[in-house]
C-alpha cells in the first residue's frame, strides 16, 4: 500500500505529512525544500516526485510509507498498485493568496487574474476528481483544512480509520497549529 | 453575463448532504454541491477549449511555485 498526501499546493498537504509523522507512519521525505517563512515546519517533500510524469515507477519506492504528490502529479502515478490517497480541500480564495506570497519569496510574482485562476484550478481539480473516480486502484479521503483545524482529534481518528493503521491519533492532532492558519477567507 | 440559480434542497437528500458535510469530506453544502454539479457537467459536456488554457495556467502556476519541472 503507498499512502499519498494530495491537493493543491498550499491546502495543508504539508501538516498532514506532519501528522502522519508524529503518528507513527514512515514518510517519504528529503531535505531539498528547506523550511521557510512560508512552511516554518518544513515541506515534507520527496523531490523525485516531480519526475513521476517520465518515471512513474519511482512511485515504488513510496510503498508502505506516505509521500506528498501534489493533484497535478497525481494523474501520473501508475496503474497496478493499491494506493490511499487522502485529498487536501482548503477553499480556492485562500489558497491562490498563499500561493500568491510564495510566489512572490520565490521572486516570480503572477499577473494572472484571480478570476482567471479560479477558473483554471476548478478544471484542473474537476479533471483530477473524474480520473480518480475512474481509478479502483485508488482509495481517496477527501480532508477539508478547516474542519481538520477545527476539530483535530475527529479527523485524525478519520485518517487512522482510513488508512487502518496504528496511528497516535493525539500526537497527529497535537501538530495542529492554529498560528500557522494564515491567509484566511471568509467563504 | 453568467448570473445565478437558487436550488431548494430540503427532506432526506438534504439531511445526506449535511452528513457528507460534517464526515469532513467537504467544507459546506454549498462546496459539496457545487463538486457534484462540477463533475456531472465534465463527464456530459465535451472538454470546451478553454481547456487547454485552463491547463496552461494551472501548469505555469504550478512551475512558478516549484512544484512540477
Amino acid at each position: 500500500m503507498i499512502t499519498i498526501v494530495s491537493g493543491l499546493p498550499r491546502s495543508g498537504t504539508s501538516l498532514l505529512m506532519q501528522m502522519l509523522a508524529a503518528g507513527g507512519m514512515t514518510i517519504l521525505t528529503d531535505s531539498e525544500r528547506k523550511p521557510d517563512v512560508d512552511n516554518p515546519r518544513g515541506y515534507c517533500e520527496w523531490e523525485p516526485a516531480k519526475l513521476l510524469p517520465r518515471q512513474p515507477e519511482l512511485i515504488d519506492q513510496a510503498e508502505g510509507k506516505a509521500v506528498k504528490v501534489i493533484s497535478q502529479l497525481l494523474l501520473s502515478v501508475p496503474k497496478g498498485r493499491d494506493y490511499k490517497v487522502i485529498f487536501m480541500e482548503r477553499p480556492l480564495p485562500e489558497i491562490l493568496a498563499s500561493q500568491d506570497e510564495m510566489l512572490r519569496r520565490r521572486g516570480k510574482p503572477d499577473s494572472v487574474s484571480h478570476e482567471s485562476l479560479t477558473s483554471a484550478f476548478k478544471d484542473h481539480l474537476t479533471e483530477v476528481s473524474t480520473t480518480l473516480e475512474n481509478r479502483p486502484d485508488i482509495s481517496v479521503l477527501r480532508m477539508g483544512y478547516r474542519r481538520l483545524l477545527n476539530d483535530p482529534i475527529r479527523h485524525s481518528q478519520s485518517i487512522k480509520d482510513f488508512l487502518a493503521l496504528d496511528l497516535n491519533v493525539e500526537a497527529m492532532a497535537r501538530q495542529v497549529d492554529l498560528s500557522l492558519y494564515r491567509n484566511r477567507s471568509s467563504s | 453575463m453568467f448570473g445565478s440559480y437558487k436550488v431548494k434542497l430540503e427532506g432526506e437528500l438534504l439531511e445526506k448532504i449535511q452528513k457528507c458535510v460534517e464526515a469532513g469530506s467537504y467544507e459546506s453544502v454549498d462546496q459539496f454541491v457545487i463538486r457534484v454539479l462540477e463533475r456531472e457537467l465534465d463527464k456530459v459536456l465535451p472538454p470546451d477549449q478553454g481547456n487547454a488554457a485552463s491547463k496552461e495556467l494551472v501548469k505555469k502556476r504550478l512551475q512558478g511555485l516549484g512544484y512540477i519541472e
